[in-house]
């Protein structure tokens, strides 16, 4: 068993180093394309950030005053509740002080200045509202109401922060998506080249490992091996492209003035390190399929 | 050791290589298959490799039928039998040692093993003083030793040569000749398929002939006629 592992690696090296330009455009490929998966990732998660509040169709959120009293958050609810015909009156839902300030933390993780000004205590609370007609000047003027109801502090609108936001994020992601995708089929191909050609440079070797009795898959393992070591690498690489971004990004994005909403669009770094795992993960697959793709068609020699 | 129950091999669709053909071979027989090129000789060696599979009929090998052989099977075929070919299938970039140890090393024999048979066999052929060369420093007989050296170093019961002489001298070919003897008497059953006159009538074994893929004669002690 040992000779066995020992002769898959000698030959998964030494094939690598012969077939080094190649080995490095597949490798290379494999990185770009697994960067822009990642890319993808955070670009996501950054809007997320920037959506959260107004995830499960929200349209709406009336923010409640900080000081509130019980019988004015009462007041609230009923009123709410008593527009059936435009506001889904199951979906309404109340966040208290505790659930707003662990919301605002996410959305404001990258703007401590905000940060640092709200408090538990502080924090106004909110009611998320779902509405169920499709009409938008209803939604709007049932809004104006409620901003004069004794408590609201204000009532924002998804049409007006999240609509553009939304459709830009949707854009970015399938553009980047399609892209990415695109750049894993090239790496799947380069790799499958790559092993192609380096069976094909140990034909002979091959042909005299079938005839000496050497089973075909002791014979697949080291090039496998080798395609998987190639889609792996690239995985590294792009880890490391995808880390300095995220940096880079990060640290211009603490130059912008606080509470521009732009300072929302940062990714936490235990994501970073979510994202890391799945672009290895990735990689190695990538590397796996071009190769045993080409280990299994050519063993014919 | 080897039987054959009407063999047909028919390549791609009207190309009959081989034609009806049974015989059998006993363990520890030497056997000559001779004819012209294209007579089938190669064809019927490759059947019996299950490098091919017949398209009619049985191929018995060492107690296995290679007609019903999954393909997963073969290779521990493979590994009681040995080859040896006219161009010596040589690999270039090792030595005579690393060519030989390489029959072992792929069928996952532990080192200790290799370290133990590779020179004990490299001795048998007569090589034991080169075995640091590489394939472009040996002449063409000592490759062919080398390359039954390879074929022979996990002990076959059965060696098949496919002209092993072809490319060889009379006196280097007379060499060759006595060494698979050799490994004759140590109880491996030989298949040579030649068209080497000299080789056939000096041996006197039995000679199987082949015409167009059609045996034509089966003789004890035979010569090349």
């Amino acid at each position: 068993m040992l000779a066995r592992i020992e002769y898959a690696l000698r030959e998964t090296w030494a094939s690598f180093r012969r077939n080094f330009t190649l080995t490095l455009a597949a490798v290379l490929t494999s990185a770009i394309a697994l960067l822009l998966v990642g890319a993808t990732f955070l670009i996501q998660r950054a809007f997320e950030n920037l959506l959260l509040q107004w995830r499960g169709d929200v349209a709406m959120i009336v923010f409640v005053r900080s000081d509130a009293s019980p019988e004015q958050i009462a007041l609230i609810d009923s009123t709410l509740r008593a527009a059936p015909s435009v506001i889904d009156v199951e979906k309404i839902r109340y966040l208290d002080k505790a659930e707003s300030y662990a919301e605002a933390q996410r959305i404001f993780a990258g703007d401590p200045v905000t940060l640092s000004l709200l408090t538990p205590e502080t924090i106004p609370t909110q009611f998320k509202v779902v509405p169920i007609t499709e009409d938008a000047d209803l939604v709007r003027s049932l809004a104006g109401q409620y901003r004069t109801l004794p408590g609201v502090e204000a009532v924002a609108l998804a049409e007006d922060e999240f609509e553009v936001i939304s459709t830009l994020s949707r854009f970015v992601r399938t553009v980047t998506l399609i892209m990415s995708l695109v750049l894993l089929v090239v790496a799947v191909g380069l790799i499958w080249n790559t092993i192609r050609t380096a069976m094909f440079a140990r034909r002979r070797e091959i042909e005299v490992m079938k005839l000496v009795g050497a089973t075909n898959w002791f014979i697949r393992v080291p090039f496998m091996l080798e395609g998987l070591l190639q889609g792996l690498i690239g995985g590294v690489v792009s880890c490391f492209g995808v880390w300095a971004l995220n940096s880079a990004w990060t640290s211009g994005v603490a130059t912008f003035k606080p509470g521009t909403g732009i300072s929302s669009l940062v990714v936490p770094s235990g994501y970073l390190s979510g994202v890391i795992v799945i672009l290895l993960a990735l990689g190695a697959l990538v590397g796996a399929i071009g190769s045993a793709i080409a280990a299994s068609r050519f063993l014919d020699v | 050791m080897i039987r054959l129950d009407g063999v047909t091999k028919v390549y791609g669709d009207d190309t009959v290589a081989v034609d009806q053909v049974s015989f059998e071979v006993a363990k520890g027989d030497f056997i000559f298959l001779v004819g012209q090129s294209g007579s089938g000789k190669s064809t019927l060696l490759r059947l019996m490799s299950r490098e091919e599979i017949a398209t009619e009929g049985d191929v018995w090998v060492a107690g296995r039928n290679l007609s019903e052989m999954a393909a997963s099977r073969v290779p521990y075929l493979r590994r009681s039998l040995g080859n040896v070919f006219q161009d010596y299938k040589l690999l270039l970039n090792k030595t005579v040692f690393e060519n030989v140890a390489f029959a072992l090393e792929v069928i996952g024999k532990p080192r200790h093993v290799i370290r133990e048979q590779v020179p004990l066999v490299l001795e048998l052929v007569g090589l034991a003083d080169k075995t640091e060369r590489f394939p472009n420093q040996l002449s063409g007989g000592e490759q062919q030793r080398v390359s039954i050296a390879r074929a022979f170093v996990n002990r076959p019961v059965i060696l098949l040569a496919d002209e092993p002489t072809g490319n060889l001298d009379p006196a280097t070919s007379e060499g060759i000749m006595a060494l698979l003897e050799e490994i004759n008497e140590t109880g491996t059953t030989v298949v040579m398929a030649t068209h080497d006159h000299r080789v056939v009538n000096t041996m006197r074994r039995r000679v199987i002939q082949l015409d167009r893929g059609v045996v034509v004669r089966d003789q004890e002690r035979g010569v090349y006629e």
